[in-house]
C-alpha cells in the first residue's frame, strides 16, 4: 500500500467529528468577526446601533472560552488564554468606540475588528491542534 | 501541517463553489481552515480581492497585503518584488486601491519571475490568468488529499507552500488578509 493510500485509508476511517464547545465557541467568534466588520462599514448612528448590540456577543464569547478551558490539554489551552485575551481586548475598543466621536471612533473599531480576527485565529489554531491530536490518537 | 494554499479556477462561480467545499472540509473536521480570500483577475490583467472593507487605508493595506500573497507562491523573490510594489502605490493612491495596488503588484510579481527565469525552475508556478479567479487560504491539513479530491473535482489547479517556509522567507502577516469565515461578496459587487 501505497503513502498516499495509506493516508487515504485512514482518513477515511477517522470518524466523523460532532461539533464539540471548541467548535460552537470558535463560530461565535467567526460570527463577532463578521459583525464587528459588517458595523464597520456603516456610519454615524447605524454604527452605533451596532455596536451597541455586539457588546453582550463579545462577551458571550468570552464567558465561553474560559469555560472551555478547562477540557484542554495545555498546548490547546495557551491558544484558548490567547483567544481570551483577545476577545476581552475587542470588548473594551467596542465600549470604547460607543463612548467616542468623530475619528477616535473609526480607530476604536478598526482596533476591535483587528482583536476579533486574532481571536477566531487564536481558536482555530486551538481547534486545529485538537483535531490533529484526535487524529494522531486514532491513527498513531 | 499549516499550509498557504491557492486553488486557481477558470470561472469565477467555480472559485466560490472551491471557497464552499473548503469551509465544509472544515465543517466536517478533515481541515482546519484559518482564512481565506477570493482574488480575480479581470480582463484588462487587473487583481481584484473580495473585501467588505471600504476604508481607504484598509483597502491599501488590502492591496499590499495582497500583492505580497500573490507573490507568495512565486517564491521568495516574487514576494520581495510584490511587496515593494504594493507599498509604493498603496502611499499615493485612494478609495478602491486595493483592487489596483493589487492589479499593478500581480504584473511586478511577474515580471520578477520573468527576470528570474533559472530560479523560476524550483517555483511553484502560480499563475492567475486573465479572467480566472483563485481561492487563496491559510489551512491545517493533515492529508493533502482531502483539499485535493475536492479541488480537483471542481477543475480547480492546487498550489501549496509551508506556512513555516513562508515565516522563514518573510515577517509579513498574511493572516490579516484573509477572512476567517466563509464569505462571499454581494452579488452587486462581482460584477465588475
Amino acid at each position: 500500500m501505497t503513502q498516499v493510500q495509506k493516508t487515504d485509508e485512514a482518513r477515511k476511517n477517522m470518524k466523523s467529528k460532532g461539533h464539540d464547545s471548541l467548535d460552537r465557541v470558535r463560530a461565535a467568534a467567526q460570527e463577532l468577526h463578521g459583525a464587528i466588520s459588517d458595523a464597520a462599514a456603516k456610519r454615524g448612528e447605524a454604527m452605533k446601533a451596532d455596536l451597541q448590540a455586539i457588546l453582550p456577543k463579545a462577551k458571550a464569547v468570552a464567558a465561553s472560552l474560559k469555560e472551555s478551558l478547562g477540557a484542554q490539554n495545555e498546548a490547546i489551552k495557551k491558544h484558548l488564554v490567547d483567544a481570551v485575551q483577545h476577545v476581552e481586548a475587542t470588548q473594551k475598543h467596542v465600549a470604547e468606540s460607543l463612548k467616542a466621536t468623530g475619528h477616535a471612533v473609526e480607530a476604536s473599531v478598526r482596533q476591535a475588528v483587528a482583536d476579533a480576527h486574532a481571536a477566531v485565529q487564536k481558536i482555530s489554531e486551538a481547534v486545529a491542534a485538537k483535531r490533529t491530536a484526535e487524529s494522531t490518537h486514532a491513527h498513531p | 501541517m499549516r499550509n498557504y494554499i491557492a486553488v486557481v479556477f477558470r470561472e469565477k462561480s467555480k472559485a466560490y463553489e472551491g471557497l464552499h467545499e473548503l469551509w465544509q472540509l472544515d465543517s466536517a473536521g478533515e481541515i482546519t481552515v484559518h482564512g481565506t480570500t477570493v482574488v480575480h483577475r479581470d480582463a484588462l490583467g487587473q487583481f481584484r480581492v473580495d473585501t467588505k472593507e471600504t476604508h481607504p487605508a484598509l483597502a491599501t493595506a488590502v492591496g499590499v497585503g495582497v500583492g505580497a500573497l500573490l507573490g507568495l507562491f512565486a517564491g521568495p523573490v516574487g514576494v520581495a518584488v510584490g511587496v515593494a510594489a504594493g507599498a509604493g502605490l498603496g502611499a499615493a493612491a485612494g478609495a478602491g486601491l486595493g483592487a489596483a495596488a493589487g492589479g499593478i503588484v500581480g504584473a511586478m510579481t511577474d515580471l520578477g519571475r520573468a527576470d528570474t527565469r533559472s530560479r523560476a525552475v524550483d517555483d511553484t508556478r502560480f499563475v492567475l490568468g486573465i479572467g480566472q479567479s483563485a481561492v487563496i487560504a491559510d489551512v491545517t491539513e493533515d492529508w493533502t488529499s482531502a483539499v485535493n479530491d475536492r479541488m480537483l473535482a471542481l477543475g480547480g489547479t492546487i498550489y501549496r507552500r509551508a506556512k513555516s517556509a513562508v515565516r522563514d522567507d518573510e515577517p509579513w502577516f498574511y493572516d490579516n488578509y484573509f477572512y476567517p469565515y466563509e464569505y462571499v461578496p454581494s452579488m452587486d459587487s462581482l460584477y465588475w
